[in-house]
């Protein structure tokens, strides 16, 4: 009686150990199927839009577009969309055009910058004036050269 | 209490953990919303004979894991995979994608040990005679999985767009358009036009994975409904030991949990075929390239592939009339077969069960080495 008692415990050791070592196992195989799938899935690189040289030709839009003070209107670089305008007093700025507050693309009015989606209101230099938006847009450094508008990244020291 | 509620059985009481923890509340609170305690019940009886040809009985589900990994593969695949530039796609996933190559080449392999694991489970229960009444409607509902799964592959070959897709397909379609009548209808619906474009590759996608997958669950799940209501089928030999002799497995858990390890097993081969021979990607499909030297379809299309080959010119429509002929003698077995043991019939099918897979291995092995 107590001789069998003792037997079982033994082989309750022993299936104790074995479950344990088929559920680490387990656990072991599914980590190593998880990987790859895991590796797959994960969003692949971007490449960077404004490339090598560190600036990007705007697309859909032209200088002559922007000659006029109060002109301007939606470009793109990549994927990125853009706004480029020249404001009253005649200077040649460019944004990225995505709203701040829920990334619609805005719109150039000619006097203030406005998002269709929410009703949200920017200045010219960004700002954010007006309706949800939590921040000022981002600006970019713009400029013409035989007759391409091209963009690139602010300077940490420069600002509008 | 709300009538509505189901009232939990008396032997699931008896089973269950006590109400007072609260794995026992979750449990009752379930069984009084969704009454399955008799289908946890049929399955806790479902059983499997234990003989010295049990070991056939895993392959049903060894088809079914492979099938498990062909919709995981298959849909990882899809989120690179762009029929509009498939080729380029391709080869994203292979060069770029990380893991890629080795997803792609699982998900061919997969699909070849798939149609292997179908061949090996429709000769074993072939021989076991499983097809005999009442199992009928599961023979052809496995005839059906059988013929899906070849079109599977037919479909998916086209897909990566490279020079084999493109003569693969043009071969294959063209056949099709040889039957009498309704094959050039046939033929112009597939390809969507007198040639393979990729305006076929729009067809084939939507096929590939949507249709026939779709289909294959379904005829699947009345496959193994069909298991569950008549039990699995037991050789006559078996059949005629005294009940006492009778052993059998509980499906859950003894030949569950014989199968689990087999499957990985069958993952473990799947990594390494995978690792050992990736499946290559020829260039992009050019319909005024010459075909590639040696072309030649999968191995499970060898066998018409070398019936086309053996009768030539004029005399093509036999090989194509034993290939259309044949389908139909595999559907008609259980009803030439019945349940009679022994019987003259019985032996006559054997026979020509193993006249047809001496030919189809010989063929096979014929068109690989010609």
């Amino acid at each position: 009686m107590d001789n069998s008692a003792s037997n079982d415990k033994i082989k309750d050791k022993g299936r104790r150990r074995f479950l344990a070592l088929s559920g680490g196992l387990g656990l072991l195989w599914l980590g190593a199927a998880a990987y790859p799938v895991y590796k797959f899935i994960s969003p692949q690189p971007v490449p960077d839009p404004f490339g090598e040289e560190g600036r990007a030709v705007v697309k859909k839009l032209t200088p002559a577009d922007c000659v006029r003070p109060g002109s301007g209107g939606n470009g793109s670089i990549g994927n990125i969309g853009v706004i480029v305008f020249r404001t009253p007093e005649g200077e040649l700025r460019a944004f990225t055009s995505k709203c701040t507050h829920a990334g619609c693309n805005v719109n150039f009015t000619g006097e203030k910058i406005v998002c269709h989606c929410h009703g949200g209101q920017y200045d010219l230099t960004g700002k954010n004036i007006s309706g949800p938006p939590p921040k000022p847009l981002t600006q970019l450094k713009v400029f013409e050269e035989n007759g391409v508008l091209y963009v690139a990244p602010l300077d940490k020291t420069e600002k509008a | 209490m709300d009538d509505r509620f189901v009232p939990v059985p008396k032997e699931a009481e008896d089973r269950l953990p006590p109400e007072s923890s609260a794995s026992g509340k979750l449990l009752r609170y379930l069984l009084r919303r969704l009454p399955v305690w008799p289908l946890i019940a049929f399955f806790a009886k479902k059983k499997v004979p234990q003989h010295k040809h049990s070991a056939w009985y895993t392959l049903g589900g060894i088809a079914m894991f492979f099938f498990m990994v062909q919709v995981i593969t298959g849909v990882l695949l899809m989120i690179y995979y762009n029929p509009g530039s498939p080729w380029q796609s391709v080869q994203r996933i292979v060069m770029e994608i990380p893991f890629g190559g080795l997803i792609r080449s699982i998900h061919h392999w997969s699909a070849n040990l798939m149609i292997l694991t179908l061949c090996l489970h429709m000769f074993s229960t072939f021989f076991m005679k499983a097809y005999r009444p009442p199992r009928e409607i599961t023979w052809l509902t496995g005839l059906a999985l059988f013929g899906i799964t070849l079109t599977l592959g037919f479909s998916g070959y086209l897909l990566p767009w490279d020079d084999l897709s493109f003569f693969a397909t043009r071969i294959g379609i063209s056949e099709m358009d040889k039957i009498p009548i309704i094959g050039p209808w046939m033929g112009g619906i597939l390809r969507g036009g007198p040639d393979v474009t990729v305006e076929t590759i729009g067809r084939f996608y939507p096929l590939h994975v949507v249709v026939l997958p779709l289909a294959l669950i379904g005829i699947l799940g009345l496959h193994l409904l069909l298991i569950q209501v008549q039990g699995v089928s037991e050789p006559d030999s078996f059949r005629a030991l005294p009940e006492e002799k009778k052993k059998y497995h509980k499906f859950f858990s003894e030949f569950l949990f014989a199968e689990i390890p087999i499957w990985l097993f069958m993952m473990g081969i799947l990594v390494l075929l995978s690792a050992m021979f990736p499946r290559g990607l020829m260039p992009e499909a050019d319909p005024g390239s010459a075909a590639p030297e040696g072309i030649k379809p999968e191995w499970y299309f060898m066998v018409p592939f070398q019936m086309l080959k053996i009768f030539p010119g004029a005399l093509e429509f036999v090989g194509m009339v034993i290939m259309g002929l044949l389908p139909l003698a595999f559907v008609a077995v259980p009803f030439i077969d019945r349940n009679v043991p022994e019987d003259a019939r019985g032996r006559l099918v054997a026979r020509a069960g193993i006249a047809v897979v001496l030919v189809a291995v010989a063929f096979t092995i014929w068109g690989w080495l010609s």
